[in-house]
């Protein structure tokens, strides 16, 4: 074990000095510095590295997160669940200040902040267990920061499948990502074995299946493509294929990144996803991969994982 | 005051304290039977008081000063030192840039907290400059080496955090783990014979040698239709002693069926020789009647499922059921912690193991830590118990010894083991908690358990064909 650590962390130290080689020597304000950066959860405390040094100094806060996004000065955080409490979520300013908190119930898994700031969405598996186990539950919810009007579960929206109105108990939604309009979204349903890329209305509570195989989509920022995790085989026991929907053409990209990624990917510009993975002693890495199949994955932010691009705050 | 540190390939090391050659080659010329190991850090940083919640893990530079005040900690593991250790060298490179040097290299001190975050440490979580003083550095030069004597401090395999402060507002910068394998802090740990591998070989179990003690062996989550129960069946049909289970012995449902179609073909094997422990799957079947059916008196009374055996001359082993409601609860004045804390007194044994299925500690993704045994736990400590085995999360996770609220506690704290890896999927890890030792999440195996006379050793015994393992020995309160 000792020495397998030590291979992984040299070759992470490795990564990171190859990184870190070619970035210049810039003034900074303060350790991260200013312009562009990406927040993570540093082993679960919400963290900011610079988008030029991810590699380099790092914020770390004292605030826990299992998942946490970012976007237009919005910070989401879903809390872990205590010893005597369930989770939660945390709606947060730029500088941490709280704006909203709302009780959950379940096993915080996926966030997201739509590009406004304004909507806030996440997963939570609702028995405790996650994908390792045969049958899991989970429920998605979303919040309207403007109005307040808050969907605990998607399952009461009005579903079409194939074309035609829908409805089985035994339906699951997870993964929703929005588009820019903060009505209309993409998510993940899953129902009699299947598992459907679904497209949502928020304001008339619908939404329509597009495809199979598609799941914890992710919209990319000009709103063109949706990186997602396919099913190896179509068959999740084997693990997941991070791989790019064009919306307009319906052509699938398998991307460059070959290990088996569970997690809903992060566009950090309209070229690049990053996401997270695990080494088998619990370690998080954030890794990137262009979003055009070329390349290959690198090493984004070490100990790291639910990454979110971040403007520089107001307050510097 | 970060500054980007220029990577160089080759080595600008310069040798000092008299130390002319430097490898981890066995010395030869007048030494004999001599070798070393070298160890570089398993973390490194350093945190300012300028910036108190910057964290600067992964850079290139450790900085040591009073204003601001900044303070480095490192952190090395020792492994496969077998011979006596003569000496151990804590040398340390400074930066290859002006400000490097100082007239104080700063004082070096033990720390005891061991399990530190290297991309999570700030000023304002820094661990606690507790331990003894190893040695201070007066004027540093830039680009150079410089070695402390820790002889006192690293006294054999296991694992060691050092921090290091200065009284000077001229600060010293020495290079990270980060800096390149050429500048990287080291150990080097000297022993009188035998030869020791370097840091680098590759890990190879190494059975404890037959010494007459007796051995405890086993783990939880184990029977289902896959093959990993069949996998670390296998492992113990080499491995003497005593079974243990931590529960969950089958899935899903505990019913005697179960038991027969993948619990009897596999670990069933030894069941002449198991003492188990009952889960949450096993009492999806009301009363558990199919683990009590299948393991008989060896499972105690069932309406209890707690019980307590000796083994060997020194060690008393308590099983517990964690499944609280259906043995009428946990609490403090429960019956089962009544019948606890009265069998504990009644014990003549110095050392003490427990098991259960419900970890009160684990950074296992799927099941979050579980206050409801928080009073067996208390218990335990309250009657210096050594150590405590436990599954439900499906990894291997082991602790370093703590007290019943999960603070560092040498001298009498337990260690707490998650050994959910009998053959049921692995389960991923969420949040690492403070004084998470060692984890696993990929690899199917049984923890043998070696009961000295007032020590125990541990070995994870990995699956054929994977390699993860963790061994150590820990002398009993």
């Amino acid at each position: 074990m000792t020495a397998l650590a030590a291979l992984l962390l040299a070759g992470v130290a490795v990564t990171y000095a190859a990184l870190a080689k070619d970035q210049p020597v810039t003034a900074r304000s303060g350790p991260v510095g200013e312009g562009p950066r990406i927040q993570v959860l540093t082993n679960g405390r919400l963290s900011t590295v610079s988008r030029s040094d991810p590699g380099g100094p790092r914020e770390v806060t004292e605030l826990r997160c299992d998942r946490a996004y970012t976007a237009a000065g919005t910070v989401a955080c879903l809390k872990p669940v205590g010893p005597l409490s369930s989770t939660g979520l945390v709606v947060l300013d730029s500088s941490l200040h709280e704006r909203r908190s709302l009780p959950l119930t379940g096993f915080p898994n996926r966030l997201r902040v739509s590009a406004t700031g304004r909507m806030v969405a996440w997963t939570l598996f609702i028995d405790g267990h996650s994908y390792a186990t045969t049958g899991f539950s989970t429920v998605a919810g979303i919040l309207d920061t403007r109005t307040g009007r808050l969907v605990k579960s998607l399952e009461d929206f009005a579903i079409t499948v194939d074309g035609r109105p829908y409805r089985n108990p035994d339906v699951n939604f997870w993964g929703v990502t929005f588009t820019g309009d903060d009505n209309r979204f993409y998510a993940t349903l899953s129902t009699d074995g299947r598992r459907h890329l679904v497209e949502g209305d928020f304001a008339a509570k619908t939404v329509r299946t597009l495809r199979e195989n598609v799941e914890c989509p992710s919209l990319s920022p000009d709103g063109t493509r949706i990186a997602y995790k396919s099913a190896v085989d179509a068959d999740p026991g084997k693990g997941w294929r991070l791989s790019v929907l064009d919306l307009a053409s319906l052509r699938i990209t398998a991307l460059a990144e070959t290990r088996s990624v569970d997690d809903q990917a992060a566009w950090l510009d309209d070229r690049t996803v990053a996401y997270a993975l695990q080494t088998g002693d619990g370690t998080n890495n954030t890794w990137s991969v262009p979003a055009d199949g070329t390349g290959a994955p690198s090493l984004l932010v070490p100990d790291a994982n639910s990454p979110a691009p971040s403007e520089t705050p107001a307050d510097g | 005051m970060f500054r980007r540190k220029a990577l160089t390939a080759a080595s600008m090391a310069v040798a000092v304290g008299g130390t002319a050659v430097f490898t981890a080659a066995t010395l030869s010329g007048g030494v004999a039977n001599a070798a070393t190991a070298t160890f570089t850090p398993v973390a490194d940083t350093y945190v300012d008081n300028g910036n108190t919640s910057t964290n600067y893990g992964t850079s290139g530079q450790l900085g040591v000063d009073n204003s601001p005040v900044k303070r480095a900690f490192l952190r090395f593991t020792v492994a496969g030192i077998s011979g006596p250790i003569s000496t151990v060298k804590l040398r340390v490179h400074t930066d290859n840039v002006s400000g490097a040097a100082s007239g104080n290299g700063g004082t070096f001190k033990g720390v005891s907290n061991t399990t530190w975050s290297e991309t999570g440490t700030t000023w304002n979580n820094q661990p606690s400059i507790d331990g003894a003083t190893l040695g201070t550095l007066g004027s540093v030069a830039q680009n150079a080496w410089y070695e402390i004597d820790v002889t006192s401090y690293v006294t054999g395999n296991g694992t060691y955090s050092i921090g290091v402060t200065s009284s000077s507002s001229d600060g010293a910068d020495y290079d990270s783990r980060e800096s390149g394998a050429s500048t990287a802090p080291q150990l080097v740990v000297t022993t009188d014979a035998g030869p020791t591998p370097t840091a680098t070989s590759s890990p190879t179990p190494t059975p404890t040698a037959t010494s007459g003690d007796p051995v405890l062996v086993g783990a939880g989550d184990i029977s289902n239709s896959g093959s990993g129960d069949s996998a670390t069946a296998a492992l113990l049909d080499n491995i003497p002693g005593t079974v243990f289970t931590l529960g969950d012995n089958v899935y899903d449902n505990g019913t005697a069926s179960e038991f027969n179609t993948y619990y009897n073909p596999t670990w069933g094997r030894h069941k002449a020789r198991t003492r188990p422990v009952p889960g949450n799957h096993d009492y999806n079947t009301s009363g558990a009647t199919g683990y009590y059916g299948y393991f008989g008196a060896s499972a105690g009374d069932p309406s209890k499922g707690y019980y307590s055996y000796d083994v060997g001359s020194n060690w008393h082993v308590v099983v517990l059921n964690s499944n609280c409601s259906a043995v009428g609860g946990c609490g403090a004045s429960s019956a089962q912690v009544t019948w606890l804390r009265a069998d504990l007194a009644a014990s003549a044994r110095p050392c003490t193991v427990a098991m259960w299925h419900h970890p009160r500690y684990t950074s296992g993704a799927n099941h979050s830590p579980d206050t409801s045994v928080a009073p067996i736990v208390q218990a335990l400590y309250d009657n210096d118990a050594d150590l405590i085995l436990t599954g439900h999360n499906h990894q291997y996770e082991r602790f370093a010894p703590i007290t019943p609220s999960n603070q560092l506690d040498n001298a009498r704290g337990i260690r707490h083991f998650v050994v959910g890896s009998g053959g049921a999927s692995h389960y991923g890890f969420g949040t690492i908690l403070a004084n998470s030792e060692v984890r696993n999440s990929d690899t199917y195996g049984v923890l043998k358990v070696t009961l000295h006379p007032n020590a125990y050793s541990w070995q994870f015994v990995p699956e054929a064909g994977k390699s993860f393992t963790d061994s150590g020995t820990t002398a009993c309160h």
